[in-house]
C-alpha cells in the first residue's frame, strides 16, 4: 500500500474536500462489489480507494497523512461483509428475482423446463408466471376430408388425445390453433397452444387449384362429335354433365359452385374433357377414317407451322 | 438471528425509521417476519442500502431500481451457476458437443 493516496483517487494534492468526496463517488459507482458481482479486480480496487477515501475524505485524518503522521495503510477498517457474498447462497433465494427470464424461456426448450421445475418446486421469492409452450403437431388429412371438413383425433407423443375440427376447404400446409392445447403455463402464465400442420393426401382423380376442383375425364369420339350426357365424379357425389357436339380435348366445362365451399363463396369444378380412341381400331374405323380423310382434310397444326 | 436493536446496532449508519421503510417496501425482508429477526444476509443488504445512499450519493428514489437489477443479476447468476453445475456432470462426449454448439451459437456466422 505504498500508492499515494492522492493518486488512487486521481484528484490533486491541493484539490478540495468537496472534489475528493465527489472523485471518490464516481469510482466507487464503477467499484462498488455490489454493482460487480464476481468480479474479484473491482473489489480489489474498490477497498484501495475506500481506504483512500477514509484518510482523504477526513479532514482531521487527512492533515496527519499530509504531515507524513500516518502512512498510507494507517486506517484499517473493519471487513465489510459485502451483500453479493450472500446473495448466491440459500439465504439470498428470498431476494433473488426471476423477472428477466420470460423472453429466454420462450425459445429455449431446455430453459422452460428449467424453470417449470423451479416454479412448482419454491414459493418463495417472487413470483414467476410464463406462458405455457406451443406445441406443434402435423396431421396427414384425406384429400376429401379436406374439402368436406371432419372431426379427427390425434394421438400425442405422450399417450393423451386431442379432438381436431378439421373446417371445409383446409389446404394442404395451413396451421390450426387450437387455444390452450398446447403446454401448461407456469404461475399466472396462460397454457400455450396446440398449432397443427395440416397435409392433404393428393387424391388419384381430383387435384386442387384454389377453390376449384380439377378432374379429367375422357370421352369417347361418338360422345366429343355428336354430344352426350355422361357421369362425371364430384366431390359432394356423381352428377350428370351435358358434353356439347363437337366437344374437344383440352375443352373446360365448368361446373359452377361444385368446387370447394370456402367462406367468401364455393369454388367451382372443373372438367377436362380429352377424347380417346378405343383401345382397339377396328376396320369399319380404318376405313371410315380412309374415306373421310380424302374427302375433309383438315390441318390442326396450322398455327404451329404459322407461330414457329 | 439477530433482532432489530442487534442489528441497529451493527450498522452504525442505520436508523430504526429508515430501516422500517426499507421493510415496508420490499427492499428488506425479514428472514424471520413474524419475530421480526434478520440474518447475517439481510445485515448486509442494509449495508448494501447504505452504501447507494450515503457513500455512492444515489437518490431514495433510485433504490428500488438498482436493487431490482441486483436482485436480478443474482437471479441469472444462480440458474447460471445450476445450468453449469448440471453440464459438469454430463459424460465428456456430451460436453464437447455442447461446447461445440455454444461457439457455434455466439458466432452464427462462422457455421
Amino acid at each position: 500500500m505504498a500508492d499515494d493516496l492522492y493518486s488512487v483517487l486521481g484528484v490533486a494534492k491541493t484539490a478540495k474536500a468537496d472534489d475528493i468526496a465527489k472523485a471518490y463517488r464516481k469510482l466507487a459507482k464503477k467499484l462498488h462489489p455490489d454493482l460487480n458481482p464476481g468480479d474479484k479486480a473491482a473489489e480489489e480496487k474498490f477497498k484501495k480507494i475506500t481506504a483512500a477515501y477514509d484518510i482523504l475524505g477526513d479532514e482531521d485524518k487527512r492533515g496527519r497523512y499530509d504531515r507524513g503522521e500516518i502512512d498510507a495503510s494507517g486506517q484499517e477498517t473493519p471487513q465489510q461483509r459485502y451483500y453479493r457474498e450472500y446473495a448466491g447462497g440459500a439465504e439470498g433465494a428470498r431476494y433473488r428475482s426471476s423477472a428477466g427470464f420470460e423472453d429466454i424461456g420462450a425459445f429455449s426448450d431446455l430453459f422452460g423446463d428449467m424453470f417449470a421445475e423451479r416454479g412448482g418446486m419454491r414459493g418463495g421469492g417472487r413470483r414467476f408466471s410464463m406462458r405455457g409452450q406451443d406445441a406443434q403437431y402435423r396431421l396427414d388429412v384425406e384429400f376429401l376430408d379436406a374439402v368436406n371438413g371432419t372431426k379427427t383425433r390425434l394421438t400425442l407423443p405422450d399417450g393423451g388425445t386431442l379432438d381436431v375440427t378439421i373446417p371445409p376447404g383446409v389446404s394442404d400446409g395451413q396451421v390450426l390453433r387450437l387455444k390452450g392445447k398446447g403446454g401448461p403455463g407456469l404461475g399466472e402464465g396462460r397454457p400455450g397452444d396446440a398449432l397443427i400442420e395440416i397435409r392433404v393426401r393428393p387424391h388419384s382423380v381430383f387435384t386442387r387449384e384454389g377453390n376449384d376442383i380439377v378432374v379429367e375425364v375422357p370421352i369417347t369420339i361418338d360422345e366429343a362429335v355428336l354430344g352426350s350426357k355422361v357421369e362425371v365424379p364430384t366431390i359432394g357425389g356423381r352428377v350428370s354433365v351435358t358434353v356439347p357436339p363437337g366437344a374437344n380435348t383440352g375443352q373446360t366445362l365448368r361446373l359452377k359452385g361444385r368446387g370447394v365451399k370456402a367462406k367468401g363463396g364455393a369454388g367451382d369444378q372443373l372438367v377436362k374433357l380429352s377424347v380417346m380412341l378405343p383401345e382397339q381400331i377396328d376396320e369399319d374405323l380404318k376405313s371410315f377414317a380412309e374415306k373421310w380423310r380424302s374427302s375433309h382434310p383438315y390441318d390442326p397444326r396450322r398455327k404451329l407451322k404459322e407461330q414457329a | 438471528m439477530l433482532s432489530e436493536r442487534d442489528l441497529l446496532s451493527r450498522v452504525q449508519r442505520l436508523t430504526v425509521t429508515r430501516l422500517r421503510v426499507w421493510v415496508s417496501q420490499g427492499l428488506i425482508k425479514p428472514a424471520d417476519a413474524a419475530a421480526q429477526s434478520y440474518s447475517e444476509a439481510d445485515l448486509a443488504r442494509a449495508t448494501l442500502i447504505c452504501d447507494l445512499e450515503d457513500d455512492l450519493g444515489f437518490a431514495e428514489e433510485d433504490v428500488p431500481v438498482l436493487l431490482n437489477l441486483i436482485d436480478q443479476i443474482h437471479g441469472l447468476r444462480a440458474e447460471l451457476k445450476v445450468l453449469l453445475t448440471a453440464l459438469e456432470e454430463l459424460p465428456p462426449d456430451l460436453r464437447a458437443t455442447v461446447r461445440l454448439q455454444i461457439t457455434r451459437s455466439r458466432d452464427p456466422g462462422t457455421r
